[in-house]
């Protein structure tokens, strides 16, 4: 290696080091180019030879045959050539001869020799296989691809920012037909990986010259990155080599076991899951795309509702269970909640129900099996609204010692701990009530309201209560507690717990200060969280994912998810009470891994939810087809009006044929005469988005061919590349066709119908409907094509639109 | 599909050739021809039949013809045949063979209908009609010449069987090509594989290694053309954007492949992938060939035929002679001539590299020989005609 030999300037030193180092890099290169250049032309060598030696088979096969030499005119008229064109007895040195002269002279001799050979039969006719003018019937873009349904547009065919050349073949001239700022965009990069070669620049050089700033800035300078950056580059180098590999391969085992454990039926189902769609029942679906949602948003139960009338699904059922058995298992869960007192909001919580349960068991089966405060509020609540303010305003001044007094007697509990855990709670709660009360839907809150019902109904084993008279109530409830009363709620930790719970449910935005909180909570409890819940014990992780998808399908329904997807391992009581579990785990902030999921999880629904009233869109069923599922327009009950997207559903459409058409262009001609309001076809293409389809408009504008139809505020239809035979019906002012937006199975379509009677054979037409500013000159009105003409189409694109 | 780009920066340097000729071969015009006064798209020489090495094919306007080169710098008409349809425009040409190994021209134009004619007899052979535009190339496939690829303004490219006139497969859709196609070659070894490129600015490598079974049927089907079960094939095997602008020639030398561009230059590359997944991996550009004056589209190159060699034509007339296989690139000779002014579109070369031809857009055929030997040196390529007059 050439080495400077000043060492007092470190860094012209350094500059040459990565010089010598650079050159080196670059005839390796060379060298390894002309290696693999090498070795091609060994390697092509035998092939070359082969098609020699196929081309040499291929004489003596045709000359075997005896006729051969009759037959074959080639080689007849090879071998005794009949004219030898020479046109020119040109050599390098009469370059100045005329040059006009012998291309004249060499024109004439050919035609010459064309006319006068023709005898012979050099020349030979192909005969014609087109009448003039049909030679273009094959139209430019006939071969395109034919899809019968629309097709969402894939990644890789966007234009957008892409540089776009249009060849005019009127003038030859090419134009660019880009913006400037597209492809400022493109060039936009995110943070370049270090090359080999760099790394190799980086690795000798600090070798080289040591490790220090001036080295580093050099280096930096050269490769153009930050010297904390090299510096960071050469610190993996360097630990990749020694020893790091060893150390880190059992590390990795160890967490690919941990996340096959974690991923059992996310792996298991992948494919369904992804690849799979539900609303056309294929996989790889074009027009949906990977990855939706398990249901429908509409299909879609409220969040952690269950839906249920009350009757038992079967002898496994909780509502059967939860009399008798829930006392057992809450007796056999009790000494191990008063021997170690909870820390986890969940297990204070479900202490205090198993303490409720004492009480109650020990023989109050009335409402005042809670604790006394929780009682009265509850009773004042379950009485009418006027008393619920009576007792609530009370109920601050002397519930406080109450809960005290009663937490102390039945012992083991930090008072402490329970205050605080119960502020907190009520802070969020206060938050919760906030946002709640901003909520203008009352059937909403109702909704969520639900499970909380439902579990205070299990805890106190209230099954009694008729469902309606107990949703009345709670509506009741909130609605009290909304306006003023609160602070009812700090003595009744497991009322407020519940809340909570329903706070964390609908209230999702609130999910960041709900973990601030929990994070608190487990800090000012104690370190040891018992996990080991006997719930999550006997959970395996597969039927952990199976309840998940459960609740995404069903709600918080655990007789249909035992029933539909944990048969034969889950009892109905065993998810109703992993459920619980889960979510009030998961409301204590102690997030495993299930937990954190089920929080996604009802973040997301929680979304989906907010989202429904928006919505613009309601799914039609296959099972309740009939109506028109055209957006704002009445119903037109004409003659031959049925379910018309049933047509559109089942592909009942007419045939269609293509031919020239007697306006410009291709055609769509209709085989069979059709009556009023038929349907005709459905105008099918890719769908793309308002941007993409700006952009492809200004390639479609200069071939003024239009295949771009609105279909609604997210897609775009574009039948350039893709689509069916309808995209060749033409534009008239006077049509006898009318295109509608229909929505089929839940997405919006185009359906052809037709506008009069149309018998066999006449071509289709339909009023494209474009935005007068956009249209091209053919598509105006005739009235005001005069005054328009000469506006060239200011923004956007001519976009058809329907009726 | 994600497409393969070229790796830049220290380390992934490319090799440029030097525009310093060699005057390893020194050149000579022995001859002029005009064809007619249509451009010359298209000139190709017969590689597949030895018979025939020194025979080539012109495509003129509605004329295709078929020469032979004489040992004295001379060329004689064989055949000529024209289209029926006067706005016919033919823009490429290329030579293939019965089963029998007859030899065939398969020439396509403006019309976007494949003519196929017999040499042996004549006559037509087939009409292969499904391009819903102009054809830009058509080649043979070396291996099986009865089969041939046809790429077209259409954006599609064709897989025909000319024996029996049906198109088997169809190259186009989800991820074809975005524009016009300019050229394809066949793999030279590999009978499955193929490379495209076009407007679009990308070259396309296709397999039709799952579909062989509908070559097989091809040859034995006896029903009409039209029933054929013609398949779609919309997934390449790969796309490589080696070029910034239009693609308007590709050849494959061995694994890798040349590929032009209207940016004065040819390149060689090669695609790296990792096994088995060909949408990860990039493109490793090895070499760079510089053709001055090339910057319009429609000018492609040609190669001997051991692919040791490649002629391209420019826009002002000139001829720039690569040695391709050496490292780096060589650039034997320039050829030119104050009297060849058009551009040249297409160069034929001979067997050995010898006899090199021009057609230029003014409708003419320039004939130039290597001036240290005698023409056509080789002795498989001339067979002494004894007839002659």
């Amino acid at each position: 290696m050439v080495l400077c030999e000043e060492g007092n300037n470190e860094s012209s030193y350094v500059v040459c080091v990565i010089e010598s180092l650079k050159k080196k890099i670059t005839s390796d290169r060379f060298g390894y180019i002309k290696k693999r250049i090498e070795e091609n032309s060994i390697k092509l060598s035998p092939i070359t030879q082969q098609s020699y030696n196929l081309s040499k088979n291929r004489q003596t096969t045709s000359t075997s045959s005896s006729t051969d030499l009759v037959s074959n005119l080639l080689t007849k008229r090879r071998d005794d050539v009949l004219c030898a064109v020479d046109s020119r007895e040109a050599s390098p040195d009469d370059d100045e001869s005329d040059n006009s002269q012998d291309e004249g002279s060499s024109t004439v001799i050919v035609g010459g020799n064309l006319s006068s050979k023709n005898s012979d039969g050099v020349t030979n006719f192909l005969p014609c296989m087109w009448s003039d003018g049909m030679t273009g019937l094959f139209g430019l873009y006939a071969l395109r691809i034919f899809n019968i349904s629309n097709q969402r547009m894939q990644e890789d065919q966007s234009v957008l920012g892409r540089r776009r050349i249009y060849y005019d073949t009127n003038c030859g001239e090419a134009l660019i037909c880009s913006d400037s700022e597209d492809e400022a965009v493109e060039d936009e990069e995110e943070k370049k990986e270090f090359k080999d070669s760099e790394d190799r620049i980086i690795r000798m050089t600090i070798q080289e010259c040591g490790m220090s700033d001036a080295v580093l800035d050099t280096l930096a300078r050269d490769i153009e990155r930050a010297p904390a950056d090299i510096k960071a580059r050469y610190e993996i180098l360097q630990g990749e080599k020694p020893e790091g590999s060893s150390k880190k391969v059992p590390e990795l085992t160890v967490k690919m076991e941990d996340m096959y454990g974690d991923k059992d039926l996310d792996a298991a189902l992948d494919s369904f899951d992804n690849l799979f769609c539900r609303r056309c029942l294929v996989f790889d679906c074009k027009l949906h795309g990977c990855s939706q949602d398990l249901v429908f948003p509409t299909e879609k139960q409220p969040a952690l509702s269950s839906s249920d009338d009350g009757t038992p699904c079967g002898i496994h059922c909780y509502k059967l269970a939860s009399k008798p058995d829930a006392i057992m298992a809450i007796d056999s869960h009790l000494p191990v909640d008063v021997e170690e007192p909870t820390h986890s909001l969940d297990n204070a919580r479900n202490q205090i129900g198993s303490n409720k349960k004492k009480l109650g068991s020990s023989g109050q089966k009335t409402k005042s099996q809670q604790s006394e405060s929780s009682s009265t509020a509850r009773a004042s609540s379950e009485s009418s609204e006027s008393e619920v303010q009576l007792i609530s305003n009370k109920s601050p001044q002397h519930s406080p010692g109450l809960s005290k007094h009663k937490i102390g007697t039945k012992g083991g509990i930090k008072k402490s701990t329970n205050r605080r855990i119960a502020e907190r709670i009520l802070m969020s709660v206060k938050k919760g009530q906030r946002e709640m009360a901003s909520s203008d839907s009352n059937s909403i809150v109702n909704g969520c309201l639900w499970p909380r019902d439902m579990k205070l109904r299990s805890d106190t084993r209230n099954v009694i209560k008729d469902s309606v008279a107990s949703s009345q109530y709670n509506t009741q409830s909130t609605r009290s507690s909304r306006k003023k009363d609160v602070l009812q709620m700090e003595n009744n930790s497991s009322f407020a717990d519940a809340q909570s719970d329903s706070m964390e449910d609908t209230n999702n935005e609130h999910s960041a200060t709900d973990g601030c909180d929990s994070l608190r909570k487990e800090e000012c409890v104690d370190e040891n969280i018992c996990k080991q819940d006997p719930h999550s014990r006997s959970w395996k992780v597969i039927e952990q994912g199976l309840l998940l998808k459960g609740l995404e399908i069903f709600g918080r329904n655990s007789c249909l998810i035992a029933r539909n997807l944990l048969g034969g391992m889950k009892t109905c009581t065993d998810v109703f009470q992993y459920m619980n579990y889960i979510e009030n785990s998961s409301a204590s902030g102690a997030l495993s891994g299930v937990d954190s999921l089920v929080k996604g999880y009802i973040k997301v629904s929680q979304n989906v939810q907010e989202s429904l009233p928006r919505l613009p869109l309601r799914k039609e069923s296959v099972s309740q087809p009939c109506g028109d599922g055209t957006l704002g327009v009445p119903n037109q009950r004409g003659d031959n009006y049925e379910c018309r997207n049933m047509k559109l559903l089942l592909k009942q459409q007419q045939r269609v044929l293509l031919g020239r058409s007697d306006v410009s262009g291709w055609g769509a001609f209709l085989k069979n005469s059709v009556g009023k309001h038929e349907y005709l076809g459905e105008y099918t293409g890719e769908l793309i988005s308002h941007k993409e389809a700006d952009k492809r408009g200004k390639i479609y504008d200069r071939e003024n061919s239009s295949f771009l139809f609105n279909l609604n505020n997210e897609y775009v239809l574009d039948a350039y590349r893709m689509g069916d035979k309808l995209k060749f019906a033409n534009h008239s002012p006077d049509p006898n066709c009318y295109a509608k937006v229909i929505m089929v199975a839940g997405d919006h379509r185009v359906g052809i119908f037709a506008k009069e009677r149309i018998s066999a054979g006449e071509e289709l037409f339909y009023d494209y409907r474009y935005e007068a500013d956009r249209a091209p000159a053919w598509a105006r009105k005739p009235e005001g094509s005069g005054a328009k003409d000469d506006a060239q189409p200011s923004t956007g694109r001519a976009k058809k639109l329907a009726h | 599909m994600a497409k393969l780009v070229p790796l830049e920066g220290l380390g992934h340097e490319v090799v440029v050739g030097s525009l310093t000729p060699s005057r390893e071969r020194e050149y000579k015009i022995t001859n002029m021809h005009t064809e007619g006064k249509h451009p010359v798209y298209a000139i190709v020489f017969n590689f597949l039949d030895v018979r025939y090495y020194d025979v080539f094919a012109t495509a003129c306007g509605p004329r295709i013809s078929t020469y032979r080169c004489l040992m004295d710098g001379k060329l004689a008409l064989l055949q000529g045949y024209i289209d029926d349809n006067s706005d016919e425009s033919f823009f490429t040409v290329s030579w293939a063979c019965d089963v029998d190994g007859k030899p065939l021209l398969v020439a396509a134009g403006s019309t976007g209908i494949i003519r196929v004619i017999n040499c042996t007899s004549e006559k037509i052979h087939k009409s292969l009609i499904g391009h819903g535009g102009s054809v830009n190339e058509i080649k043979s496939q070396p291996l099986k010449p009865s089969l041939i690829i046809s790429a077209s303004k259409d954006e599609s490219i064709r897989l025909w069987n000319v024996q029996t006139g049906i198109c088997i497969l169809i190259f186009a859709g989800v991820v074809g090509h975005r524009h016009e196609v300019l050229s394809v070659d066949f793999h030279s070894s590999d009978i499955y594989r193929f490379a495209s490129c076009g407007m679009d600015n990308t070259v396309k490598i296709w397999s039709i290694k799952e579909f062989w079974p509908y070559v097989e049927k091809s040859y034995s089907w006896t029903d009409a053309t039209s029933k054929f079960p013609t398949k779609f094939v919309q997934f390449p095997v790969l796309i490589a954007e080696v070029h910034s602008n239009y693609v308007d020639c590709t050849k494959w030398i061995g694994d890798f492949i040349l590929s032009k561009s209207v940016e004065n230059e040819i390149l060689m590359w090669e695609p790296i992938t990792k096994e088995e997944n060909s949408n990860e991996g990039h493109i490793d550009v090895l070499q760079k060939y510089p053709v001055p004056g090339c910057n319009i589209w429609f000018i492609k190159f040609s190669c001997d035929f051991h692919l040791n060699q490649l002629a391209i034509g420019n826009r002002e007339g000139k001829i720039y002679l690569w040695e391709i296989q050496a490292s780096p690139p060589v650039l034997i000779a320039r050829l030119s001539n104050p009297q060849v002014k058009s551009a040249i579109r297409q160069t034929a070369m001979s067997f050995d590299g010898s006899t090199i031809l021009a057609c230029t857009e003014d409708g003419n055929i320039w004939r130039w020989d290597e001036v240290d030997q005698p023409a056509i040196p080789n002795k498989l390529a001339i067979v002494p005609s004894k007839k002659q007059k």
